[in-house]
C-alpha cells in the first residue's frame, strides 16, 4: 500500500515525522482528507482536531492554527501548536476558556486585543472538544 | 639568571587568568546547553517551512507577491549578526571579515547595514557610512518578538523599494566545536538552484485565495528565519566561546608547567651555589 509522509512541525519542535494511509486536516475553508496522490494544496489551518491514520489506528492531535503543503506525497503541517490528546490539560484549557470568553464581552478591545482573545478561545474550544469523547 | 620572586609572581598571575577562562569555560558550556537546545527544537519547522517556500517559490508566478518578486537595482541590505563579547575565538573576526569583503567588492554606498551585537557594531560604525539600525546587547536577553521586529522591518524596507535584496551574515552552528560562516539570501525568495524541477510541475490548489495565504505564510516565514539566524549564531558563540576559553586554559596550564619547571631549575642553581660557597668557606677556615 501506498503511504503518505507526513511530518507536523511547531516552532517548539517535531511533533510527527512518520508513514501515513491518511491524514485528515481542520482546513481554513473546511475539513481536508488528504489520500495517496493527492493534488498539490497548500492551506491554511485552523483551531481543532487533526487526525492521521496508521496501521489501521487512529492518532488524534489538537492543533491551533498554522499551514498545510501536501506535494508529491509528502504532508507538511506547520502549526502553531499540537498536542496529543492525553498532553492537554483539560482544567487548563477551561480557564484558559473562561478567560477568553470574559475579554471578548469586554466592549474596549482593540481589533487586534479581539482577533488575539478570539484564537485563544478557538483554541481552548477545540482542545476541550477534543477530549471530551475520550472523557 | 632569572630572579626567583619574579617567576613565582608570574606563575601566581597565570594560575588567576586560568582560573577566570577556566571558569568561563564552564559558564559557556551551560550557556550552550540552552542554546543548543533552542536551536535544535527551532531547526525542524524552519527546515519544514524553507521546504514549503522553496516548493512555492518554483511553482507559482513570481509576480504573485512582492516578497518574490526578483529587482533589477542594486541596493543591497546585510544583517550582520554578531555577538555583544568578545573572547570566543574567531567567531565575529570571520563575519567582520566577510562582510568587510562584501563592502569592498560591491562598495560601500550601495549596501546598506543592520547590525545585532555591540562587536558588529564597533567595528563598522567608522568605516560604513550606512548603518540602519543596530541592535546592542541582543545576546543577553533575545526573544522572538526581537526576530518578529526586525523580519517586519526589513519586509517593510523590501516592499518600499529602500532595497533590492536582504541577506544574513551569521555563523551557523555546526557543533560545539565548529561554526560557519553563512551569508543567505533573505529576500528575495529565491528556490534552491540545483533543485531538479520535475516537468509537470503543477500550481496548488489555494485555500483560501493565494494572496491570502501567501500574505501570511511569507510573513510567518521571514520572522522564523530571522528567528533561526539569531538563534543559531547565539549557539555558535557560546561554543566557539567554550573552545576558545578551553584551549586558553589548556595553554595557561602549560605555561605554568613551563614556569615552575623553570622556577625549580633556579631555584636549584642558587641552592647549590650557596652550598658550594659555604663549603668553600669551610675549606678556606680549615687551611
Amino acid at each position: 500500500m501506498s503511504l503518505l509522509q507526513l511530518s507536523i512541525v511547531t516552532p517548539q519542535r517535531l511533533i510527527v515525522s512518520d508513514q501515513v494511509d491518511q491524514v485528515n486536516i481542520p482546513g481554513t475553508e473546511g475539513d481536508l482528507g488528504i489520500l495517496y496522490d493527492h493534488a498539490p494544496i497548500l492551506t491554511g489551518m485552523r483551531s481543532g482536531q487533526l487526525s492521521y491514520q496508521k496501521e489501521g489506528q487512529t492518532i488524534v492531535l489538537i492543533v491551533s492554527g498554522g499551514y498545510v503543503e501536501v506535494t508529491e506525497n509528502r504532508v507538511t503541517v506547520l502549526a502553531e501548536t499540537a498536542e496529543f490528546l492525553d498532553e492537554i490539560d483539560r482544567g487548563r484549557a477551561e480557564a484558559a476558556r473562561q478567560k477568553a470568553e470574559e475579554l471578548l464581552n469586554r466592549a474596549d478591545l482593540t481589533d487586534e486585543e479581539f482577533h488575539t482573545a478570539q484564537k485563544k478561545l478557538f483554541r481552548a474550544i477545540a482542545r476541550l472538544e477534543g477530549t471530551e469523547s475520550s472523557h | 639568571m632569572p630572579n626567583l620572586k619574579d617567576i613565582r609572581r608570574r606563575i601566581r598571575s597565570v594560575k588567576n587568568t586560568q582560573q577566570i577562562t577556566k571558569a568561563m569555560k564552564l559558564v559557556s558550556a551551560s550557556k550552550l546547553r540552552r542554546a543548543q537546545d533552542a536551536i535544535l527544537a527551532a531547526r525542524p519547522y524552519a527546515m519544514k517551512m524553507m521546504e514549503v517556500l522553496n516548493h512555492l517559490a518554483a511553482r507559482c508566478n513570481h509576480d504573485l507577491h512582492p516578497l518574490l518578486a526578483e529587482r533589477q537595482g542594486g541596493k543591497v541590505l546585510l544583517l550582520v549578526i554578531t555577538s555583544d563579547k568578545g573572547l570566543c575565538g574567531g567567531f565575529n573576526g570571520n563575519i567582520l571579515r566577510r562582510t568587510a569583503a562584501y563592502l569592498k567588492e560591491n562598495g560601500n554606498k550601495d549596501t546598506a547595514l543592520m547590525i545585532a551585537g555591540k562587536k558588529g557594531y564597533d567595528f563598522f560604525k567608522t568605516r560604513s557610512s550606512n548603518i540602519i539600525k543596530h541592535y546592542i546587547g541582543w545576546t543577553r536577553h533575545f526573544e522572538y518578538q526581537m526576530a518578529v521586529d526586525i523580519a517586519d522591518i526589513l519586509a517593510k524596507l523590501f516592499m518600499e523599494g529602500d532595497v533590492d535584496r536582504i541577506f544574513m551574515v551569521y555563523n551557523e552552528f555546526k557543533s560545539v566545536m565548529a561554526q560557519e560562516v553563512l551569508v543567505e539570501q533573505l529576500l528575495p525568495i529565491v528556490p534552491e538552484k540545483n533543485r531538479n524541477v520535475k516537468e509537470h510541475v503543477v500550481d496548488y490548489i489555494y485555500e483560501p485565495e493565494e494572496e491570502a495565504i501567501l500574505d501570511k505564510l511569507l510573513e510567518r516565514y521571514m520572522r522564523t528565519e530571522v528567528f533561526r539566524a539569531f538563534l543559531e549564531s547565539a549557539a555558535s558563540e557560546h561554543g566557539a566561546r567554550m573552545t576558545a576559553m578551553d584551549s586558553a586554559t589548556r595553554n595557561a596550564g602549560e605555561m605554568i608547567g613551563g614556569l615552575t619547571l623553570t622556577y625549580n631549575q633556579a631555584r636549584q642553581a642558587y641552592i647549590t651555589k650557596e652550598l658550594i660557597e659555604i663549603v668553600n668557606g669551610a675549606e678556606a677556615l680549615k687551611g
